[in-house]
């Protein structure tokens, strides 16, 4: 698997490509309730991110997860004790039914739990499991800082903000454990909620000190400098914004209403949203800084976004066309039929692990534990 | 003397409440339109798949960002980015601290208090900041994030909008706001992903595309007592009590440090001779 020598190399990838791909499959396990699909794209995310996230960041992967296997157990507790849209023949077990007054309509509390009413849970529950996992890939991937370095121009200072603010937290951490150790030492209960305030103002006080000298070092390094726009280019952001927005408005009330013609609905919400976008990159045109070490967009980058943006198309063209297999039938409950052409349109998403290069430090650590007498996968793939 | 803030740049002073007027509309079809669309319309249409939820996404992410563009345009200075940024991670901090205590977050103490002293332009770009430092840190960006990012910041910016108390009367003001807070940013959050659930919500507290406004009023209403009121109530409860044991202290903190922020000599170039 030659590329180009260039993508051989041991890099970061482009953080935005991360994303493209964990979209597009986040969108294409939205499409489905097949069981045997959504497990088949936590599987991708899982392999690819064991695969290539870089050595020593958190492995957000985990923890989404987990809240995915929680959102399937809620559901199924709640459509077993609450019944749900769904009303099967097969009775697995009758619950003690409630009774309930007239007035609470279409509630019950008890009652039959059916086996197509739990699957069907199951179902959803593992459809937000899949789309969490594969946002949790891309959170383990790509970390989101470093799309800070991407955002325009006229986001500027709002992206400075937010740096200086996940550079300050684990600063305030700190310091709040440090004036709650010294006040637990002077004998103070931790469990009196007023404690709370007692220990936030003297970080907060300390942290706005901080940040005026943060503010006067920023000024005379030349951050935070208000870019020299012309009046002109702020009117023209300003302006389209507002017609922007005021689009979006107008496409959002022919949405909703159904007695208007339809040109009020989407295409007077697309043309707003183009504006809207527009402003965002014209105060950004001209923008006179110079950038440190951007990342490449490269061949790898391409093909990485495009075996996201595969499956995503795929299962939406499935989705629309109603194929057999994308939303497995529910009453009467049957095994779901599993079409190969849908997993190998997600099984493309999986050729990002092989396609991306591999992180420096991830490749260093690998390359560390390789030794003479066991050579490596990496080796042998090669 | 809330209000004002840090900022010293001039420009949009009547298109940034335009737009913002402008955003609350397009939030309240973001978060409302399972009420508000009626049946057979395009977007009822869209609520029989997910379409819908995803179309909000998209829209409540752009929205977010031309706000604070917009917001940010016609220069802030370093001095705010310093001072919104620390405050952010504050909120960021608080909130990684309370992760995995039910609903008790007591971020919200922060953000009201904080958006009383900064007034409100300032107030909502904290808010939106604090929550997207937040999903920073614990690495939890999700679709979630643009909803929690605006909904965060009309909070903070509420609180700076408040009529103009001092003392007790401002504390007490202030922990009713945070109480009603408290309840509310939980009924509007659930909102966005609510038609998602689709018919695996329990019988009688799902969207139905078809039904009317008051049937789907009348589910979320099931659906939020029973699924969400435990966690909301003691979160608004909380906020109330921090606000009312602490706020005092720390309004007068904020707005000591905020008005040393705020000296600002403007250049002047004469002409040379």
């Amino acid at each position: 698997m030659a590329l180009t020598p260039h993508s051989r190399l041991p890099r970061l990838l482009h953080p935005a490509a991360w994303w493209v791909w964990g979209v597009g499959l986040a969108v294409a396990a939205s499409r489905t309730t097949n069981p045997f699909l959504l497990l088949l794209v936590v599987a991708v995310a899982a392999w690819v991110v064991l695969e290539r996230r870089e050595a020593g960041t958190t492995n957000a992967l985990a923890a989404f997860l987990v809240v995915g296997l929680v959102a399937i157990g809620l559901r199924v507790v709640m459509v077993s004790l609450l019944g749900g849209g769904v009303t099967g023949r097969v009775v697995l077990v009758r619950l003690p039914e409630v009774p309930l007054p007239d007035w609470t309509s279409g509630v019950r509390i008890g009652g039959p739990v059916t086996l197509e009413g739990l699957l069907f849970a199951v179902y959803q529950g593992m459809q937000l499991a899949a789309i969490l996992a594969c946002l949790g890939a891309v959170n383990a991937l790509a970390s989101p800082r470093r799309l800070l370095r991407y955002v325009p121009a006229t986001l500027y200072e709002i992206g400075t903000a937010v740096v200086v603010a996940l550079t300050f937290a684990p600063q305030l951490v700190e310091d709040a454990q440090r004036v709650r150790m010294a006040r637990r030492l002077r004998g103070h209960s931790p469990r009196n909620p007023a404690e709370v305030g007692r220990i936030a103002i003297p970080v907060l006080v300390g942290a706005l000190e901080r940040s005026l000298d943060l503010a006067a070092s920023m000024e005379s390094r030349g951050y935070g400098r208000a870019v020299h726009r012309t009046a002109r280019s702020i009117r023209l952001a300003g302006l389209l914004t507002l017609v922007g927005v005021g689009g979006v408005v107008v496409g959002l009330y022919g949405l909703l209403d159904g007695t208007s013609p339809l040109v009020l609905g989407l295409p007077t919400l697309l043309l707003g949203v183009t504006c809207a976008a527009a402003a965002l990159l014209v105060g950004a045109r001209r923008d006179p800084r110079t950038h440190y070490r951007r990342d490449h967009w490269a061949l790898p980058e391409w093909l990485v976004a495009a075996s996201g943006t595969v499956p995503a198309l795929v299962m939406i063209l499935a989705g629309a066309r109603h194929w057999d297999g994308v939303v497995p039938r529910q009453v009467p409950a049957e095994l779901p039929a599993v079409p190969l052409l849908l997993v190998a349109a997600i099984a493309v998403a999986a050729t990002a692990a092989v396609l991306a290069p591999v992180p420096p430090l991830l490749a260093r650590s690998r390359a560390t534990a390789r030794t003479p007498s066991e050579p490596s996968r990496e080796l042998v793939r090669r | 003397m809330h209000g004002g803030g840090v900022v010293t740049g001039v420009g949009g002073s009547w298109r940034t409440p335009l737009l913002m007027a402008l955003v609350v509309l397009v939030g309240v079809a973001a978060f409302g339109w399972p009420f508000l669309a009626s049946p057979g319309s395009e977007l009822g249409q869209m609520g029989h798949t997910n379409d819908a939820s995803f179309l909000f996404v998209g829209l409540m992410t752009l929205m977010a960002l031309v706000l604070l563009a917009e917001m940010s345009s016609g220069g802030v200075d370093a001095k705010t980015v310093a001072v919104l940024g620390v405050l952010a991670a504050a909120g960021g901090a608080l909130r990684v601290l309370s992760a995995g205590t039910a609903g008790l977050e007591p971020m919200f103490f922060l953000l009201v208090v904080a958006g009383r002293a900064l007034g409100a332009r300032l107030g909502f770009m904290l808010g939106a900041l604090a929550l997207l430092a937040s999903a920073f840190l614990t690495a939890g960006i999700g679709p979630w994030t643009p909803f929690q990012m605006i909904a965060a910041g009309w909070v903070c910016m509420g609180a700076g909008m408040l009529p103009r108390a001092s003392g007790r009367a401002e504390r007490w003001l202030l922990a009713a706001y945070g109480l009603f807070c408290g309840l509310a940013y939980g009924v509007v959050m659930n909102l966005w992903f609510w038609p998602f659930m689709g018919d695996s919500a329990p019988a009688g507290a799902g969207y139905l595309p078809d039904a009317g406004a008051a049937t789907n009023l009348g589910h979320y209403a099931v659906f939020y007592v029973t699924t969400s009121l435990a966690w909301d109530l003691p979160r608004g409860l909380l906020t109330a009590v921090l606000t009312l044991l602490a706020s005092g202290s720390l309004l007068r903190a904020l707005r000591r440090s905020l008005r040393r922020a705020r000296f600002d000599a403007v250049g002047e170039f004469a002409d040379a001779r």
